[in-house]
């Protein structure tokens, strides 16, 4: 088989898989699943800095929790309906991705110290203003989303809504990876000095590109906010955003399907070693130190290795 | 005759060194003009700053006689500035493809493009294709830069100056550490621009530099200390004492 055969192969039985997984596993793992897409468009939004502009950037959690919390108070307490509140949260964290943009005024560990000094402020909003973000307890009892009569009625149904939202999300970051400004977008990771004498302000390409993944950021937080019913301080925490780099890193930084293996990966993990080990984030460190030393390029790097190995051999 | 690019009284510190230290000088468009000096004379430094690479310390930079003292970089290379590095400055990532295609869109509206593949734009392409085949890197298109090897990349920097369409080019030793064969090939090239496009050049080779300048500019200790013909140059005992040292 050739290997565009074969990709198209792959790629139909993981559409098969995905469309009828609700008919082989309980609502437990369609909870999980749901939730690893979720988290996988996440860490994809860190990822379009990480791997492809070279920002590490560690506050990609307050515009995930700042969409989850707009869309939840606009839904709970304002009574808005869902086509107003879920765009609603996606324009405040996408807002916040331009203000905290700034950022990329900085390069190297000073950019990833804002970011996280961003990330508290936005925790310590979230926690301590109670009288507006419900504090610990967060927003609770948010509904299914609704759209013009249709409702989603279960977690089978929203998992299929992810789902979909998720692919188109991959579609276009395919488009947009492939295009002028993502090729320059690794032009920059490579030589700002030499993509600034080939006449591209570098500043302005990464904030546009710092806000676009804000915005995808947001896109998973309304996702989330709809899956979860709730949302609390926990959503703009660190460990949210360290855990979405994580994930991009372990799947394969810089490729589209390595965030998602990375988020089921993570996710799963966490699932199964909380179930019986108290300490599951010392494990979450020890799978982080191990990917960085001995499997830089993540999974699906490693994949193409091994291939690359097996082909000269 | 047109002035391309007026240097007035550039200086440039570096905490107490002053690397540049009053240089004047004009290059008329169309001129090939090679700067010489021994090592330390300014002559990198001058480039940063003319380029936009480094802001002056005092003095004023104008270029077809508008001012550019303050403008940065990206702007300059907008305004029809290309340059290469002495130590080679690609993209080591991408290919050698992509690398010349960014050089392509870079003054162009499209590098903000960001709903179409790069694929579609066939004349950004077509371009880059050409400055590769100008540089005779053609065959190694869709080579990793990083693949390439040391004047393999010397010639794709030099696809990257001339393929942002410059009306001046500066070049920083273009030739350093290539095999003569390499050597005669870059000369050559560069011998071959078309004549509306003004080169200015680092050059240590003073075969090279001789054999392709309308004039040189010798710096020493970040001064001028002669500008002339080549002729005058070769001829002029102060230059032979600093560069070539004494007898």
């Amino acid at each position: 088989m050739s290997a565009r055969g074969g990709r198209i192969a792959l790629g139909a039985a993981v559409v098969l898989a995905a469309a009828t997984l609700p008919f082989v596993a309980g609502p437990f793992w369609m909870g999980l699943v749901t939730q690893m897409i979720v988290f996988g468009l996440l860490a994809l939004s860190v990822d379009l800095l990480l791997g492809h502009a070279g920002l590490f950037s560690i506050c990609h959690g307050s515009f995930f929790a700042v969409a989850a919390y707009t869309t939840a108070i606009l839904q709970v307490r304002h009574g808005a309906p869902t086509v107003l509140a879920a765009p609603a949260g996606l324009l405040a964290g996408t807002l916040l991705g331009l203000v905290f943009g700034l950022a990329v005024r900085t390069r190297g560990v000073y950019f990833i110290l804002i970011t996280i000094a961003f990330g508290y402020v936005v925790w310590g909003v979230a926690h301590r203003w109670s009288s507006f973000t419900g504090g610990d307890n967060g927003v609770t009892n948010v509904p299914f989303p609704a759209v013009a009569g249709v409702r989603v009625e279960s977690h089978t149904e929203y998992y299929y809504l992810a789902l979909v939202v998720a692919a188109l999300c991959a579609l276009g970051y395919r488009v947009l990876i492939r295009s002028p400004f993502g090729l320059a977008l690794r032009g920059i990771r490579g030589s700002e000095s030499r993509m600034r004498t080939l006449g591209f302000d570098s500043n302005r390409h990464l904030y546009a590109a710092f806000v676009l993944s804000a915005a995808l950021a947001s896109l998973a937080g309304v996702l989330y906010v709809y899956y979860n019913r709730f949302v609390n301080p926990v959503a703009a925490s660190f460990p949210v955003s360290v855990e979405a780099a994580l994930m991009a890193i372990v799947g394969g930084s810089g490729t589209i399907v390595g965030p998602f293996i990375g988020s089921a990966i993570i996710l799963g993990l966490r699932n199964w070693v909380s179930s019986f080990f108290e300490l599951y984030a010392a494990i979450m460190g020890i799978v982080f130190i191990a990917a960085v030393l001995w499997v830089p390029e993540g999974l699906v790097g490693l994949a193409a290795r091994l291939r690359g190995r097996a082909a000269r051999a | 005759m047109t002035v391309a690019v007026e240097v007035a009284e550039v200086v440039k510190e570096f905490g107490g060194l002053r690397a540049v230290d009053g240089v004047s000088l004009r290059v008329a468009a169309g001129e090939r003009r090679v700067l010489i000096g021994p090592n330390g004379a300014g002559k990198t430094t001058l480039f940063h700053c003319i380029t936009g690479t480094l802001p002056p310390t005092a003095g004023r930079i104008a270029f077809f006689g508008q001012d550019i003292t303050r403008l940065p970089e990206h702007r300059r290379t907008a305004l029809g500035m290309g340059r290469t590095f002495q130590i080679s400055n690609v993209i080591a990532e991408l290919t050698c493809l992509e690398n010349v295609m960014l050089a392509a869109v870079g003054i162009d509206g499209r590098k903000w493009v960001l709903h179409r593949p790069m694929a579609v734009f066939a004349d950004v392409r077509e371009r880059a294709r050409a400055g590769l085949e100008l540089v005779g890197l053609v065959h190694r298109a869709d080579e990793t830069a990083r693949r390439l090897s040391y004047g393999e990349r010397r010639q794709l920097e030099l696809a990257l100056a001339l393929t942002s369409q410059p009306r001046v080019v500066f070049l920083d030793e273009p030739c350093a550490g290539l095999s003569p064969s390499e050597r005669l090939r870059i000369s050559t090239l560069i011998g071959g621009l078309p004549r509306d496009l003004t080169v200015v050049m680092i050059e240590h080779d003073m075969d090279v530099a001789l054999g392709l300048a309308d004039r040189v500019t010798v710096l020493h200790q970040g001064r001028v200390i002669l500008e002339g013909s080549p002729d005058e140059v070769q001829s002029n005992s102060e230059v032979r004492e600093v560069y070539f040292g004494h007898g």
